[in-house]
């Protein structure tokens, strides 16, 4: 293969039915592959009559062309399908290594349908598809069944969920390579209706460039810049993805006890520095990655795993009061082990405990109390008592309980940790992104904080509308091919298509890949406006609008939504209420899709 | 219309341009895309001198009377916001960077920083004068696949995300151009210290 395999294996648990069907190369082209061909494949595939949980709805994984080339970081893969927790289109991607091998068994997709009638697990290789009894399997954690079914790490690779998505949890994750996750959205819940437990893939196939010298040339330039960037080389690798809590935090812009402050005084305690000084053992890459930002950690009481990320972090302790970094680092594992988003864990724990405090639900629960975490969460895993409510995300919960408004979410996915009263930038980024609140679809945190690629004022809304949207698509870009967001910090759009033409042997620029992600940025808005969803959905929690930060470096800042999303909207080439114009979607080749506009 | 912040950007990146010689006094322009706007610096200002007086705010796609205070290459700013992801432009007149661009149809960095940052500097001609559709689309076209380019004989074109970076991309084109132009004065052979150097050529 030379970029895209050209195959699609379409499997429907219903039939037992498994058939491969060529990849439509125009589509492929257009939509790139990962999260843009996964979205274009889903608009077929899933209308708005579809409910997540229904058999209708369909898991969609998806690689990109680039993956599996050995090109840094080409290992990730990206699943979509429509979300139980939010009804948006969703997509979520992941590294370590099962996308590269599922490249390697000769497609470039894997569709799932249907509803088997028992727990089963599919098994795919270059010469053979199964479909397989997983009796045995269901109600084992992801741990278990991750051995159970012989991960080698380069050779064979399990793709599963936990109890969580057996007992349709709305924030559970797809786990990949034990402990890696398909996170946002509850894509684990989907797959736990479908009764599929997992899917391990044994590949063996090349995707070998079409241009040799200059795919070799772009390696040799990628590496170079990779090691050059003091992010890539230095301090991903030293201490994680956590080494920006104490900056965030420092700014005023890490969100506090569920967004009631937005500085923590226990930061310190909990930050990346934190990490490497007290319970680091080593760090640890994914597939042809350099960057090595994973951490594997041990606490005092001989438990051990990866992680935990920055956002977890954040989400068990600033977001919980919690300062008990060995507490966090097992609560991450537990919920891996269990197939948890860990943000929206976090935050719901979070929400939970706001509405006990204000009396809006009767528990003895108030903010600090870490030694509630892991019970909290079993209870929502297993769906007992105010676990149940958790189990349906922050916001079902706190509106069961009177209190919506006290959910930090948007489009009922919840907001990860960048406040956005101190980053105006990216509470457009919430407000707009397609799948939910989302820092992964056009964080703001590079040209923000990071000055990447310059600094911008953080605090300025003017202009902040095109920034945000050239993020957004340039991030639509990098999910499709599919690439790691970290290597942002070092290479560009321009790298990307000069890798692309080199792997393909097809010519990109890099505003060809900037129209792609720009025209994949409009199809997520198309499904979602078919779904029901309007420009009252591009919104923010009020507390972020209206209550204004109380001290620290953001105090008396609210977040200045209204004139960006006007802007946002015009710089979009969208009508005031959000609609893309249908001259926006011919240029962008979406004409097909004008139906839904109008 | 242009708030504060944007016009001081406007204003320091205007005086940094003309006193490090990237420009004549009134040569050039800049520009910016808000919303559906574009903010561009009018017809004849200078440089070193801009006052928030000296803006005009247009639409992107034309059609208002704005265009008739605004700069004469307003046409080939609209077909780069067009046809790219440009949020902001700089257009300028290095002196070093044009004599090159009369012998070269590319100009390739021989020193690190300007490997590193531009890899390759295309050069394009345009017949017709400035402000011309031909220039706008031979312009726009060839910003699709670099973030500066040269105009044979004329200046240069940059983009970015923000005034800042497309200016850095100005100043670094003329320090490769200088270094360039004292190298091949000095009359040394160079000595290559970069791996895959000839492939810049194809970037």
């Amino acid at each position: 293969m030379e970029g895209w395999a050209g195959k699609i294996l379409d499997i429907d648990l219903t039939s037992s039915s498994i058939n491969t069907v060529p990849l439509d190369m125009k589509m492929a082209r257009l939509f790139l592959g990962g999260r843009g061909l996964g979205g274009r494949l889903l608009w077929d595939l899933v209308g708005p009559n579809v409910k997540p949980l229904d058999p209708d709805n369909v898991l969609i994984f998806s690689t990109g062309p680039v993956t599996a080339s050995s090109i840094q970081t080409s290992n990730r893969f990206n699943v979509s399908t429509k979300s139980p927790l939010t009804g948006t289109l969703l997509h979520a991607n992941s590294g370590g290594w099962w996308g590269m091998q599922f490249k390697r068994t000769g497609y470039d997709v894997l569709i799932v349908r249907g509803k088997a009638d028992k727990p089963v697990l599919i098994t795919i290789t270059p010469e053979d598809v199964k479909i397989e009894d997983a009796g045995h399997l269901w109600g084992k954690t992801v741990f278990e069944t991750t051995e159970t079914l012989g991960q080698n790490r380069n050779k064979r690779n399990v793709l599963c969920i936990g109890p969580a998505g057996e007992n349709l949890v709305r924030i559970a994750a797809i786990m990949n390579d034990k402990e890696r996750a398909l996170a946002r959205g509850g894509p684990g819940a989907v797959m736990g209706s479908k009764n599929l437990k997992a899917i391990v893939v044994e590949g063996q196939e090349r995707n070998r460039p079409a241009d040799k010298e200059q795919f070799k040339f772009m390696q040799y330039e990628t590496r170079k810049l990779l090691k050059a960037n003091p992010i890539t080389s230095q301090a991903f690798p030293e201490f994680g993805t956590a080494v920006v809590l104490n900056v965030v935090n420092e700014i005023g812009a890490l969100p506090t006890r569920n967004f009631q402050q937005t500085q923590f005084e226990h930061a310190e305690k909990i930050s990346g520095e934190a990490i490497a000084d007290k319970i680091l053992v080593k760090n640890q890459a994914c597939w042809a990655c350099p960057i090595t930002c994973t951490r594997i950690t041990k606490t005092s009481s001989g438990k051990e795993g990866e992680g935990p990320e920055y956002e977890t972090t954040w989400a068990f302790g600033a977001q919980c009061g919690v300062d008990d970094l060995e507490l966090i680092a097992e609560t991450n594992y537990l919920c891996n082990d269990f197939g948890l988003d860990t943000i929206s864990m976090g935050s719901t724990i979070g929400c939970a405990m706001e509405l006990a405090e204000k009396g809006f639900i009767d528990a003895d629960l108030r903010f600090g109390q870490g030694e509630k975490l892991h019970d909290l969460i079993r209870d929502t895993v297993f769906r007992r008592g105010l676990g149940d409510d958790m189990a349906e995300g922050s916001y079902r919960m706190a509106a069961k309980y009177g209190a919506p408004e006290l959910s930090m979410s948007v489009k009922n996915l919840e907001m990860p940790a960048y406040d956005p009263r101190g980053m105006q930038g990216q509470g457009l980024v919430y407000a707009t992104s397609n799948r939910g609140a989302c820092h992964e679809t056009g964080n703001m945190l590079g040209p923000e904080v990071l000055a990447l690629p310059r600094l911008i004022d953080r605090f300025a809304t003017q202009g902040k509308a095109g920034i945000v949207s050239v993020h957004q698509d340039s991030a639509a870009v990098i999910d499709s091919l599919v690439y790691c967001k970290f290597v942002d910090p070092a290479i560009g759009v321009d790298f990307f298509a000069r890798t692309l033409t080199a792997v393909s042997g097809i010519y990109f620029t890099a505003d060809d890949l900037m129209k792609a992600g720009e025209r994949i940025w409009n199809l997520e808005r198309l499904y979602n406006l078919r779904e029901g969803f309007t420009s009252v959905d591009d919104n923010l929690p009020d507390r972020l609008l209206n209550e204004p930060v109380a001290e620290g470096p953001s105090k008396g800042f609210t977040s200045k939504l209204a004139p960006m999303l006007e802007e946002y909207y015009q710089f979009r080439g969208w009508d005031e209420n959000g609609v893309p114009r249908p001259e926006k979607l011919k240029d962008l080749g979406l004409a097909d899709l004008l139906d839904v506009t109008t | 219309m242009i708030d504060q912040r944007l016009y001081e950007e406007f204003r320091y990146i205007g005086r940094d341009i003309f006193v490090t010689g990237l420009t004549s006094s009134h040569g050039g322009n800049m520009s910016v895309r808000v919303g559906n706007k574009i903010i561009i610096k009018r017809r004849g200002a200078q440089f070193g001198q801009l006052k928030p007086t000296d803006f005009v705010v247009t639409s992107f796609q034309g059609k208002d009377s704005g265009i008739i205070r605004a700069s004469t290459e307003l046409i080939v700013h609209r077909a780069i916001y067009e046809k790219t992801s440009a949020l902001a432009i700089i257009h300028c007149h290095p002196r070093t960077a044009i004599t090159l661009s009369l012998s070269r149809d590319e100009i390739i960095p021989i020193d690190n920083e300007g490997s590193y940052l531009l890899r390759k500097i295309p050069v394009v001609t345009v017949e017709m004068a400035s402000g011309s559709m031909e220039m706008a689309n031979i312009v726009s076209e060839a910003l699709r696949g670099y973030k500066i380019i040269m105009q044979r004989g004329h200046g240069c074109f940059s983009i970015g995300q923000t005034l800042e970076e497309a200016y850095h991309w100005v100043s670094t084109l003329e320090e490769v151009s200088d270094i360039i132009l004292e190298h091949k004065l000095l009359g040394e052979p160079l000595i290559e210290y970069r791996k895959h150097s000839e492939s810049y050529k194809n970037w």
